[in-house]
Parts: structure tokens; C-alpha cells; sequence
């Protein structure tokens, strides 16, 4: 039964899809987008633990909701894809490309929905595949250069990642006796694996690229300020998860690997650092958003570095509460910027106070779900200097949120009178609402609220005093901040570019070297020259 | 083995009917060519069906001793589960062909003859024919008859336009085919005064480990290496594959060039299985890593569609020849994984063939339907065509290596075996190609995908049944994606029959 909620999950999605191949049907489908996430909700709350093997027919897909954190995603990724799909069949009404945008967006969805529940490793893969390559068409909606040269990016980006995880999962399945495919049972058999080095770098590769792990993070900051306000939404508050849950799915937490959990935590700490550093630079409040998202991912990463590094299975699910705290309040905040930019006079308040909370809230600001995702990685991070690196990676991102509302003022309406459409401003309200709230409701399912001892003084104070010196810094920001160097947009890729173009000139080599093959005298002698190799070979063995 | 089993008259069908078919459309000439191969498509599809079904149920090869004797003095028909499956393949491609080509070259009203539709009908079913014998072939000088066959019904469909550029390409792959083929021959008359027999059946009961089997094998390799074009032999396939009209595009690059690397296999599998030899299995191994690496590259270059889609058959080729040094048991303790590297590199073949036929005739369309297939005007295209597009993509999907195509099930199988084998070098060109792959794919649909503000001036409006034929083609390549895997097994199995007899005096 839970099973088959799980099949409904993915199975509405891809009916609307095929309704939108329907000319009949297709006008009606934009304006149900929203409703498309709903089932997948649902299994969330009610389908836990159910396992499912569609049939052949239907790519055998192995679904599954029983991983620590799984159904946590899935719930609040669904949640943020209702939200994201009132904003974007309100926006669409008046979109050129719309039929474009309903597919990629239905696509993306199905993948980003199916990498969750996933339960074998073809049918992650799959799926995996479907969101990663499916968003590209968010991404390039715009069909400007800037859109497209995002969409080029993120496409080399996510090719490679592909490539990466391919080659980890064929060491896995390899590796698992009995030939079963089951994440489950691959990820047992992982430690004792005979590539288990070269797996768990393939692993952090892959799914580092998609979470944004310095320095495959390049994508980000130049393809989510590109894609359109709803998109933008999804990508970097769900998409960036498909990252999160491949941690949580296949690094095998029950092992002790110092080394390599000491290893993810420092990319992850030089990750959120970098992100922030280069965060405060830009001047595009949606680039400083996806910086922060990049941030906050490497202070994931972190979690689960020390998590691989203890042994400790619980570390999943403490990531996933993180990660859904991050889901929410990113994909409210790009809500926001648009929101803002066609709201002006005072009704620019409704938009900038309560974005102001859900910024502080990613700093850790008590009361807010932040605060609670913060004291629940206090745990793993440690007191000592990891816990310490914890603490000041709040001060960078309350220093980066406080930079982005700087800019968030900015791009509010000149015209006093502008206000955005009541309908875009309720779902930016309600989402924002839904990023306090949920994380509140998970806690008090999954935890014992009362022993965790949150309101205690000492607490209170150790997530004020950050957001206090980020403040600090934030002015300081403020007066000298145009002494710093601007930074383009996806930093280290502008050189990755330039060593492009020195390949491309390079493979002309290839071209003249074709032109030389093709002659005749060239071709006449490599023939023989094959036939004499190939006869001295076999003579050789 | 050198017995008939049942339903052998099967295979002398598949063969015989095409060249029926070939001699009827030249008798009554004209018009009738396309009328005699359409009613030869669905009765020659359903002989390829019965084959496999047969091969299947019987889990045996299918043989036919021609007029009654046994080789060495006779000839022998015989359909392995390779056979099998490469006749499949070819139906479905060929017919799909057939539907895609059909109203290009359907008889105008009011001429009762012209050139290039009756070359093309005619050549159509010979080439079919050819490959037909070539799956079946049980002998060596047999398998060169249908190779000749197989490159003079090829050559004139690269001219079909006769205009002087496609002229000098076709010349150009006739005259290296005809080099390939000479070694081939060469290496053949050696075997058969070594050993007095072409019967591949009986070869390889009696081949030794010595010098003449050692050159007849390495001059017929590389003879068939020319005609496959592996790199660095590939200079006649781009202007010919791209020069040629779409639906004869689409045959050479599907299907064609299996053909001579089919012969290759059997050599390989078939006539030397314990003998062949690791070092000559690495260097092919080799040259197929630099195909991949090289053809994806110049792919990556060309500003012409159809262009990018012949240099992607030179990489794809290469796939098929990692197959030498992952599948022969010389190497590696892993025996088993030579029976997933040979599954991966049938499928392989399998899947390419139909890809590439599809990929083809999606070029061949937006030709059509633009006037141009320079890739750099093709914004917006997918607004005007947008089942060709979705047909280039789902193709391009599985060239790509992505879920769920056949183009995955061959390279996740390629990889394993790599891996299990420790030849993690292959590992490592397969992902690389496969990046390329994407690269090159990308490179046409991104600009097809963008929303091009102005709508795109066509100058031909292709109908929608022939998108839907090249829709229907890819769509075939994704579901070989869905084969289950153990009965695949039957392609290993049976396919390497020729394996198992070894002991058997």
C-alpha cells in the first residue's frame, strides 16, 4: 500500500507530462502545476518504509522510503515544489516559452521527487540523470546569452558529475556479493569493498558537484541567478538536495574512515568559507544567493565529514534536517526577490522584514528553524575546532544574508504604487511561513524537544553572538566594501573558460591530424603498418 | 553440427528472399522496385522474428546444410544468438528505412523510370540481403561473397545524387574496401592451405598455434578494420556517410560497417577462440580507445550536422573493439566477465545501429526541412520540428550512455567487466567517451532547445509520419535498454557456441 503511494509520487508528474502532449489538455496543465507535488507529499507522510518494484514496462524502477532523512526530503521538497508551482503558474501566464518551461519544469520534478525514493542504483542513477539533465531547460529558459553560457556551464558540470557516479556505482555494484543492486546492500558492502578509495572519491566528486563542493561549485553561482524566479526557487533549494541525499544514501556511515571523513570536512569548510568570500563581492542579490547556498552545502558537507569520520549512522538524519531547513528558506528567499522587484512604496516591508528573519534564520537565529538546524549539528560538528569553524560559518552567513537584503532593498519597484500580484505575494508569504514552522513540527515528531534543552541561556547566547559580529562585520562591509576586488560571477570558472578555449585551439591538432589520415599514402601505409603491428603481436604472444 | 535442425530453411529465406527481391525489382524494373521491397519488408521481418524465436526457444544455433552436404564439402547456414540478434536489428532498422526513404524516392507521377529511386530500392534489399548472409555464414569464402555483396551495394548509395563531391567519396570507399577485402582474401587462401577447410565449424577444431594462422589472422583483421574504418582507417567514412542521402546514411553507418566487424568477431570467436591472442586483443583494444577519443573530438569540431553524426560512428566504432581485449578469455583469471564484456559489446552494436540509423534520419529531416544542416543556425528548432529533435535527443540519449537506453546497458556492462577484469584503462576511456558523447549531442540540441525569437524560415515542410517513422526508430534504441539482463545471457551463450565446441573433437 505505502508502496504504491510511492509509484503515485512519481506517476502524476509524468501523467501531466503526457497530458501536455495532448493538445486538448495542455492549457489546463499550467495551472496545475502545484498540484503535481501533492502525491509525492503524501507518501512522504504516509508512506514511509514502503518499498516498491514497478514492472518492466515501466523501467523497473526499485522504489523505496526507508533511509534515515529520505522521507524528511522528499516531504519538504515536495512542500517547496507546491509553493514554487503556485509562484510559477501565476508567472506563466504571461511567458513566451511556456510550453518549454512546463516540461522542464514537470521533468526536473519527476527526478528530483524520484532521486528520493529511489532504491536501487540503476533507478538513482536514472533518476538522478533525469533531474540533473532536465534542469538544464530551467536553467537556459531565458535564451539570452548570459542563460545560455549558465546553461553550457552547468551542462559540463553535471555531465561530468554523471560520468563520476557512474563509474562509483559500477565499483559498487561489483563489489555487492550476491549481485544485488540495492543501494542498501551496496552500501554494506562498500568498506570492505577492494575499490572502496577510489568509490568513496568518485562518490564525493559526484555528488560534491551537484551540492557545490569547491571547486565544482562553479555552476551554481552563474546557472540559479540565470534560470527564472520560480526556477531558481527549485534548483537551489531541491536540485542542490539530489547532492544531499546521495551522501546520506550511499556514504557508509556505519564505518569509522577518519581520513576521509576529516577530508570531506575540510572541503566543506573551505567550500562555505570560499562561498562567502566570494559571496560578499557580487551584486546580484540572486547570485548571493546561490553563493549562499554553496555555503551552507559545504557546512553540510562538513556534517557528514565528521559523521563518516565517527562512525555515526545518526549523522543522516541530523543532514537531513539541516538540509530541509536550507530547502525551505532558499527556496522562499528567491521567491522573495521576485516579490520584491514589483512591490514598491510600503508593501515593500511585507516582503523585505519577513526576509530578513528567514536570512538571519540560515545564521541561526533563535526561535527560527535555523536556529534549531544549528543545535542539531552541534552535535557532530564537535566543541573543538571543527565546532569552532561551525560557529564562524555562522558569522560568514549572517555577514552574506545581511549583504543579500542589502541588495534585496535595491531591487524592490521605483514606483511607489507597483505591487506584485496578490497571488505571488501569498505563496512568498506562505512559504516563508512554512520555513519557520516546519522546522518546529519535524523537531517536536523526531526529537525529544524538551531534552534538548534549546532555550537554555548559554545556547540562546552562543547563536546570538555570531549573528552579532556578522552584524558588525556587515557595516563594516557596508562603508569599505567597494575596495574589494569584484569577483564574476562563478569565480575560479572564468579560468576553467579560458582553458577551454586553449583545448579547442589545441584540438585543431586533431583536425590537422584527420586531414593527414585522409591521405591516401598516409592511409595506404598505416594499413599495412596495422596488419605488420597485429601479425608481430600475436607472434610476440 | 553439421546436421540440419529444425527450421534451418529459415536462414536460406532470409537470405534468398532479399536477392529474390533484388532480381524482381531489376526483371520488372521502374515503378515496381519500391511496390517488390515493400511487399518484401514485413515477410523478410517476420523470418528475422522466427529466427529469434527459434534461437530462443531451442537455447541451440540453427543450422542448414546446403543441398545435403556436410561440410567440408558443402556449405553451411548458421544462426547463433549473435546472428540472431544482428538479424533483428537489421529488419527493424531496414524497415524503418524503408517507411523513412519512401516517399523521397517514391515513382513520380508520369515517369516510368528513374535513376536514383531504382538504384536505391534495388541496393536497399541487396545490402539487406548481404547482411543477412553475413549473420548466417558458416564459411569463410562464403562470408567474403556476402562481404563483396555488401560493399558494392553499399558504394552506389553514396553516389545516389551523382554529383562529383559524393562521387569521389564513394570511389574512395570502394577503393579501400577492395583493399580490405583483398587482405581478407588473402588471409583466407592461407587458412585454407593450412588447414583445407573454410568451415568455420571445422577451422576451428583444427587451427594451431603457429605462424600462418598467426598472419592469415592479422591480415584479415586488418583488412576489415579498413572497411569497418576504425581509426586510424576511418578516412573514407566521414564524406561518404555524410555526402549520402539520409536514408543511405543511415544503412551505412547502422548497419554496414557491422558487417565487416561481425566477420571480426567470428575470426576472433569463432574461428581461434582459445588462441586468440592477448597482446593483438590489447592493440585493438587500443585502437578502438583512440577511435572513441579521436572520432568524439572531431565530432566536437564539425560545423555540419551531418558531418558531426559520421565522425560519431568513428567513435562508436571504437566502443565495439574494447570488446577484443575485455571478451577473450586469453586474459584475466575473471572468466565471467567475459561473458558480460561480449553481452555489453552485442548490445552495443545492437543499439548503435539503431541509434545512429535514427540520429541519421533526424539529420536527414532537419536538411529538409532547413535547406542547411549547418548546426550553428539551428535555434529555434525545436519549436518547427519537434519530434525530429525529440528523435535526435532519445538517440543521442543512448550514444550518451544515459538510462534507460541499450547505448547504457552497454556501457555499464563494458565498465563492469573492465573493472572486473582489472582493466580499469577501458573504464576510463567509456566514460571519457561517453562525455565527449554528451558534448557533441549537447551541441546540437542546445541551440535546437533555445527559443529562438524569430521563427525559423523552413524551406520544405517534412511530413509528420516520416518523423514519426525516425521517432519510432529511436524509441527502439531506448527500449533495448529494457532487455532484461539474464536473457540477454542467451546472446553470450549461445553466441559463443562456436567456444564450446573447441573441446568437442
Amino acid at each position: 500500500m505505502s508502496g504504491l503511494l510511492l509509484a503515485t509520487g512519481l506517476a502524476l508528474p509524468v501523467a501531466m507530462l503526457l497530458a501536455y502532449l495532448s493538445p486538448r489538455l495542455r492549457e489546463r496543465v499550467p495551472a496545475l502545476l502545484p498540484l503535481a507535488p501533492v502525491p509525492a507529499l503524501v507518501a512522504a507522510l504516509f508512506g514511509q518504509g514502503g518499498a516498491i518494484v514497478l514492472p518492466r514496462a515501466l523501467l523497473g524502477l526499485s522504489l523505496g522510503l526507508d533511509a534515515p532523512g529520505a522521507a524528511l526530503l522528499l516531504g519538504v521538497a515536495a512542500l517547496l515544489w507546491i509553493f514554487a508551482g503556485f509562484y510559477a503558474s501565476t508567472w506563466l501566464r504571461g511567458e513566451a516559452g511556456r510550453g518549454r518551461f512546463v516540461i522542464w519544469w514537470l521533468l526536473t520534478l519527476t527526478g528530483s521527487i524520484g532521486t528520493f525514493m529511489a532504491a536501487d542504483l540503476v533507478s538513482f542513477y536514472l533518476l538522478y540523470s533525469v533531474v540533473s539533465l532536465a534542469a538544464y531547460g530551467l536553467v537556459a529558459h531565458d535564451g539570452t546569452a548570459r542563460a545560455q553560457r549558465a546553461g553550457t556551464i552547468y551542462m559540463a558540470v553535471t555531465v561530468l558529475g554523471e560520468a563520476f557516479l557512474l563509474m562509483a556505482f559500477v565499483f559498487m555494484a561489483q563489489a555487492t556479493p550476491g549481485g544485488s543492486l540495492l543501494i542498501r546492500d551496496a552500501v554494506a558492502a562498500l568498506p570492505g569493498s577492494p575499490w572502496r578509495a577510489a568509490t568513496l572519491a568518485l562518490l564525493v566528486l559526484g555528488f560534491g558537484s551537484k551540492m557545490g563542493l569547491v571547486p565544482l561549485h562553479v555552476w551554481m553561482p552563474v546557472a540559479h541567478p540565470a534560470a527564472p524566479i520560480p526556477a531558481s526557487a527549485v534548483l537551489s533549494g531541491v536540485a542542490v538536495k539530489a547532492g544531499v541525499i546521495g551522501f546520506i544514501r550511499f556514504l557508509p556511515f556505519a564505518a569509522v574512515l577518519p581520513v576521509w571523513g576529516g577530508a570531506l570536512t575540510a572541503v566543506g569548510f573551505c567550500t562555505a568559507f570560499f562561498a562567502v568570500a566570494v559571496g560578499i563581492t557580487q551584486s546580484n542579490a540572486k547570485t548571493v544567493l546561490a553563493y549562499s547556498t554553496v555555503s551552507q552545502m559545504g557546512v553540510l558537507a562538513a556534517v557528514f565529514g565528521m559523521g563518516l569520520a565517527a562512525g555515526d549512522p545518526g549523522v543522516a538524519l541530523v543532514a537531513a534536517f539541516y538540509a530541509v531547513h536550507h530547502l525551505l528558506v532558499k527556496g522562499a528567499l528567491f521567491l522573495a526577490v521576485g516579490v520584491a522587484g514589483a512591490s514598491g512604496g510600503r508593501r515593500v516591508w511585507l516582503v523585505l522584514l519577513p526576509a530578513l528573519v528567514l536570512s538571519l534564520s540560515l545564521a541561526g537565529l533563535p526561535l527560527t528553524g535555523g536556529f534549531l538546524a544549528k543545535l542539531m549539528v552541534k552535535a557532530p560538528l564537535g566543541s573543538g575546532v571543527v565546532g569552532l569553524l561551525g560557529t564562524l560559518s555562522s558569522v560568514g552567513t549572517a555577514l552574506l544574508m545581511l549583504h543579500f537584503m542589502r541588495l534585496l532593498a535595491t531591487v524592490t519597484a521605483v514606483d511607489a504604487t507597483a505591487s506584485a500580484p496578490v497571488r505571488l505575494s501569498g505563496v512568498w508569504l506562505a512559504a516563508g511561513f512554512a520555513a519557520v514552522a516546519v522546522p518546529w513540527c519535524v523537531m517536536a515528531v523526531l526529537w525529544d524537544v524538551a531534552a534538548i534543552g534549546m532555550l537554555a541561556p548559554g545556547a540562546v547566547w552562543s547563536a546570538i553572538w555570531p549573528l552579532l559580529l556578522g552584524g558588525v562585520l556587515a557595516i563594516a562591509l557596508g562603508r569599505w566594501g567597494g575596495r574589494l576586488p569584484r569577483v564574476p560571477e562563478g569565480d575560479v570558472v572564468v579560468v576553467a573558460e579560458r582553458l577551454a578555449t586553449v583545448v579547442r585551439a589545441r584540438a585543431d591538432l586533431f583536425v590537422r591530424m584527420d586531414e593527414m589520415l585522409g591521405q591516401w599514402t598516409v592511409a595506404g601505409v598505416l594499413l599495412l603498418a596495422v596488419a605488420i603491428v597485429l601479425g608481430a603481436a600475436m607472434l610476440a604472444g | 553440427m553439421s546436421a540440419a535442425t529444425p527450421g534451418g530453411f529459415l536462414l536460406v529465406l532470409a537470405i534468398m528472399l532479399p536477392m529474390a527481391g533484388v532480381l524482381l525489382a531489376l526483371l520488372l524494373g521502374g515503378r515496381h522496385a519500391e511496390r517488390v521491397v515493400m511487399a518484401l519488408l514485413p515477410v523478410s521481418g517476420l523470418i528475422a522474428v522466427a529466427i529469434a524465436v527459434v534461437v530462443w526457444r531451442t537455447g541451440a544455433p540453427v543450422a542448414y546444410v546446403m543441398g545435403g552436404w556436410a561440410p567440408p564439402l558443402g556449405v553451411v547456414f548458421r544462426a547463433d544468438g549473435l546472428s540472431a540478434a544482428m538479424l533483428l536489428t537489421t529488419a527493424v532498422v531496414v524497415c524503418a528505412i524503408a517507411l523513412f526513404a519512401r516517399p523521397v524516392f517514391a515513382a513520380m507521377e508520369g515517369v516510368a523510370e528513374a535513376r536514383a529511386p531504382l538504384v536505391f530500392w534495388v541496393l536497399l534489399i541487396a545490402v539487406w540481403g548481404a547482411l543477412n548472409a553475413i549473420w548466417l555464414g558458416g564459411d569463410l569464402f562464403t562470408l567474403y561473397v556476402a562481404l563483396e555483396l555488401l560493399t558494392f551495394g553499399a558504394m552506389p548509395l553514396v553516389c545516389l545524387d551523382g554529383q562529383a563531391e559524393t562521387l569521389r567519396a564513394a570511389l574512395r570507399y570502394l577503393l579501400f574496401a577492395l583493399l580490405g577485402s583483398a587482405l581478407y582474401l588473402l588471409g583466407v587462401v592461407l587458412l585454407y592451405g593450412a588447414y583445407g577447410t573454410l568451415d568455420i565449424g571445422l577451422l576451428a577444431g583444427r587451427v594451431r598455434d603457429e605462424p600462418a594462422l598467426w598472419i592469415a589472422a592479422a591480415l584479415m583483421t586488418a583488412g576489415l578494420i579498413a572497411k569497418t574504418a576504425l581509426f586510424p582507417l576511418h578516412l573514407w567514412l566521414p564524406p561518404a556517410h555524410a555526402g549520402a542521402p539520409a536514408a543511405a546514411s543511415a544503412l551505412l553507418s547502422g548497419l554496414v560497417v557491422k558487417g565487416s566487424f561481425f566477420l571480426i568477431v567470428r575470426l576472433w570467436f569463432n574461428v581461434m577462440p582459445a588462441l586468440a591472442n592477448p597482446w593483438a586483443a590489447q592493440m585493438l583494444g587500443v585502437l578502438g580507445a583512440a577511435a572513441i577519443i579521436f572520432g568524439s573530438v572531431l565530432a566536437l569540431r564539425q560545423a555540419r550536422l551531418k558531418l558531426l553524426v559520421a565522425y560519431s560512428t568513428v567513435a562508436q566504432i571504437g566502443y565495439l573493439f574494447l570488446l577484443f581485449p575485455l571478451a577473450s578469455n586469453a586474459i584475466g583469471p575473471a572468466l565471467s566477465w567475459n561473458g558480460i564484456a561480449w553481452t555489453g559489446g552485442v548490445i552495443q552494436a545492437m543499439s548503435h545501429a539503431v541509434a545512429k540509423a535514427a540520429m541519421f534520419m533526424a539529420a536527414g529531416l532537419i536538411g529538409e526541412a532547413l535547406g542547411h544542416d549547418r548546426i550553428a543556425g539551428f535555434g529555434g528548432l525545436g519549436r518547427v520540428l519537434p519530434m525530429t529533435v525529440l528523435a535526435f535527443g532519445i538517440s543521442g540519449m543512448s550514444l550518451m550512455g544515459l538510462p534507460p537506453s541499450g547505448g547504457f546497458m552497454a556501457k555499464a556492462m563494458l565498465l563492469a567487466a573492465a573493472v572486473g577484469e582489472g582493466q580499469w584503462w577501458w573504464a576510463v576511456v567509456i566514460l571519457l567517451g561517453g562525455v565527449l558523447a554528451a558534448g557533441y549531442v549537447f551541441r546540437v540540441l542546445m541551440p535546437a532547445l533555445a527559443g529562438g525569437e524569430l521563427a525559423l524560415p523552413l524551406c520544405a515542410t517534412v511530413s509528420r509520419r516520416r518523423e514519426a517513422v525516425v521517432l519510432a526508430l529511436a524509441l527502439c534504441a531506448l527500449l533495448l535498454g529494457l532487455v532484461p539482463v539474464r536473457p540477454s545471457e542467451w546472446l553470450s551463450q549461445i553466441g559463443r557456441v562456436g567456444a564450446a565446441q573447441v573441446s568437442a573433437p
